[in-house]
């Protein structure tokens, strides 16, 4: 049993933190509570935490309760005009009755019974109840917002929820995200830290038919901030999800990725990317459920691991009894930039159906050779060839990305990054 | 006076197959060379022994540019010494920007000449210029390494390059195969428009109808690892009407 676990469950049963909570979510943290209490705290016999060491969260004394913190950095990406709503130590730190809204648009807070009747049917459902840290994040957040989009609604601007992790501090914030039919929206989750520090953000997506949702999560959290997130997809008919993930790596840092086919003719793309310097870890773990036929799945994960820095990668793809005509791809791709670098990769594809297309893969990539010499033949300096042959690799997923301010922030952070990684 | 490119009795091969087996040519400030010959000849291979590509071994003889021994630099020396290689079948590489690459490749010669890098706005500039010279798309720039090109745009963004890096000897290997009628006269146009009394070419062709745009100096043909012949640009005429048979290479035997 974790010292932690027990402050976390001692404080969810506190009638303090219930009286604060809206009637529809007091319900659904009763239900997740109950099922905390039977799991059991994760060690490394338990499969999902096999590579991943809960070591330095179990012993700690938890701090559930909110901090109040007065003064933060705020992360720019600049030339990008977003609403912006920031989670500083578990408190929701944005006044959202000053913003004007776009119609169609409604930003609640977490604690207002106005979101009952988007949140009460979904909140807690659409993300696996297998999550450990899910149930502790249902059971304690209590900084969050519901996002309702709807109907028809193209909401152009992006909406950023910025998760701050102090020193010392807990940061349990929470969101759900309704995109009702033909609607679309931009959804980018933009957590940092380095400070010690528990983060778990956890968000719900909603995505009903012929809607479309562009969604970013970049788990920036470094050396004491730990994090275990977790995003979770509900996908309806005809719809449209594009997700792009950036970590760098903690002494404990772990992602959840969970999308679930509800309707046909839905097309997911992933595109994930982590960058491991130091003795950096990082865990992300995908499952696909495709459970309708005719769904369209393609995740990209390519992974940067220098020197005692450690990466872990689940990339499963459930194809259902009923899920004909699915296309799934999957590809893992990772770079080692020092030998004492670790990788532990697990693509798993489990197919119940006979009429799909699958392909998935995992490879430890070296360098190419014939582009190396290209990159010479025009006078182009070895070790600059190098940083940038390796860096393409990254490069390749940042070139997807749709908004060019994001686009041009990421490729100036992470190169920094990674040159930064070549020279220790 | 120093001549730009000097090969004399090159021998050089791969693993244990000897590929250039006495190879001989003189190449002169401001000439246009033809080199043409069969399949197999040997003419990729010495644009590769040029340029300095691992795995490719000098077992004999020497090369010198502008009086400075290639075969000791480094193959970014060699780049930056001023010899560039257009590729026959240029690399693809995802996730390296034209542009960067491009810029990288001029600001490397630039430093080792001992002038200011150009900025990101300066080189712009420049490669949109080269870009419209060579009639690719400006989106060509922003795009990967030649990620996706076709056959003939691969090799407008090899000449592309060359206009930007302005090399004192371009070896362009077979450039104008996959082009069709209009890409041919483009790029044989921004070779010519890089012809200067300064700069000098080897061009790789199986085609005579190149050498009516560039006009060669001299017209050699290369086969089994050695120039068996050279002379002015009628020699391409006749190989184009005549096939090699009248230099008896479909009797060459491989010497042990
Ligand atoms: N890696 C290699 N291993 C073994 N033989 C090789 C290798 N690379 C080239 N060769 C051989 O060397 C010879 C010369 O090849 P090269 O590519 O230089 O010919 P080429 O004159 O350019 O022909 P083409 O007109 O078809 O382009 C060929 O017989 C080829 O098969
Ligand atoms: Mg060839």
């Amino acid at each position: 049993m974790s010292q932690w676990l027990e402050d976390v469950i001692a404080h969810a049963e506190q009638p303090a933190s219930n009286e604060l909570a809206a009637t529809w979510l007091a319900e659904q943290r009763n239900s997740s509570l109950k099922k905390l209490k039977e799991q059991k705290w994760p060690t490394r016999r338990t499969e999902a935490w096999a590579n991943t060491s809960l070591v330095s969260v179990e012993s700690r004394n938890a701090k559930p309760t909110p901090a109040n913190i007065t003064s933060w950095d705020k992360p720019a990406i600049p030339g990008l005009d977003s609403i912006d709503i920031y989670f500083v130590g578990g408190q929701l730190k944005t006044d959202l009755s000053t913003f004007t809204l776009p119609e169609g648009l409604s930003i609640y807070t977490l604690q207002d019974e106005k979101a009952e009747a988007v949140a009460a049917s979904r909140f807690a459902q659409i993300k696996p109840e297998r999550h450990i840290f899910g149930l502790i994040n249902d059971a304690i957040a209590n900084s969050g917002v519901v996002i309702d989009v709807a109907e028809n609604a193209i909401i152009d601007t992006p909406i950023r929820l910025i998760h701050l992790a102090n020193d010392g501090v807990e940061n349990h914030s929470r969101v759900l995200v309704n995109v009702a039919k033909h609607a679309k929206v931009t959804i980018i989750e933009h957590g940092v830290g380095e400070e010690d520090s528990v983060n778990t953000s956890m968000s719900e997506f909603d995505v009903a038919d012929n809607a479309t949702l562009y969604h970013y999560r970049f788990a920036l959290f470094t050396q004491k901030a730990l994090h275990v997130g977790g995003c979770h997809f509900q996908v309806g008919a005809s719809s449209y999800i594009n997700s792009t993930i950036v970590a760098f790596g903690s002494d404990l840092s772990k992602l959840n990725i969970d999308v679930n086919y509800t309707g046909e003719h839905s097309n997911v793309d992933i595109n994930a990317m982590y960058l491991l310097a130091e003795g950096e870890a990082f865990d992300l773990q995908s499952t696909i459920e495709h459970a309708v036929p005719n769904g369209t799945s393609n995740e990209k994960v390519h992974g940067i691991i220098g020197d005692r820095a450690r990466a872990n990668f689940g990339g499963r793809i459930h194809i259902h009894r009923d899920a004909q005509k699915t296309l799934a791809q999957l590809n893992n791709r990772n770079l080692l930039l020092s030998r004492r670098a670790l990788i532990n990769t697990k693509p798993e594809l489990e197919i119940y159906a006979d009429d799909v297309r699958c392909a998935h893969g995992a490879t430890i990539a070296e360098i190419d050779d014939e582009s190396l010499y290209y990159l010479l033949t025009r006078g182009i300096p070895r070790s600059q060839a190098l940083i940038m042959l390796n860096f393409g690799f990254i490069q390749e997923l940042i070139n997807d990305i749709e908004i060019d301010p994001i686009r041009a922030w990421l490729t100036d952070m992470l190169s920094t990054r990674f040159k930064s990684m070549e020279v220790s | 006076m120093v001549n730009m490119l000097s090969i004399k009795n090159l021998h050089a091969g791969i693993e244990e197959k000897n590929i250039l087996k006495g190879l001989d040519l003189t190449i002169n400030p401001g000439e246009v060379h033809a080199i043409m010959g069969p399949n197999g000849a040997g003419k990729s291979t010495l644009g590769y022994v040029l340029s300095g590509r691992d795995g490719y071994e000098v077992t004999e003889g020497e090369a010198t540019l502008n009086g400075q021994d290639l075969l000791d630099m480094e193959i970014e020396e060699r780049a930056v010494a001023g010899l560039f290689l257009a590729f026959q079948y240029p690399v693809e590489i995802p996730g390296v920007s034209n542009m960067v690459f491009m810029k990288e490749s001029v600001n490397a010669a630039r430093i080792a000449r001992g002038q200011e890098e150009y900025t990101a706005g300066e080189f712009l500039k420049l490669a949109k210029e080269a870009c419209k010279q060579v009639q690719l798309p400006l989106d060509f720039l922003k795009r990967g390494v030649n990620e996706g090109f076709s056959g003939g745009e691969k090799k407008r963004n090899e000449i592309m390059q060359m206009i930007l890096l302005q090399p004192s000897i371009c070896f362009l290997d077979e450039t104008d195969s996959g082009l069709d009628v209009d890409a041919l006269k483009t790029v044989a146009d921004g070779v010519n428009s890089q012809r200067s009394p300064e700069r000098s070419f080897v061009v790789v062709t199986h085609y005579q109808r190149l050498l009516d745009y560039i006009k060669p100096d001299f017209v050699h043909i290369l086969a089994d690892g050695k120039i068996i012949k050279s002379g002015d640009a009628s020699l391409a005429l006749k190989i184009e009407n005549e096939g090699y048979g009248f230099l008896g290479l479909n009797y060459v035997e491989e010497k042990a």
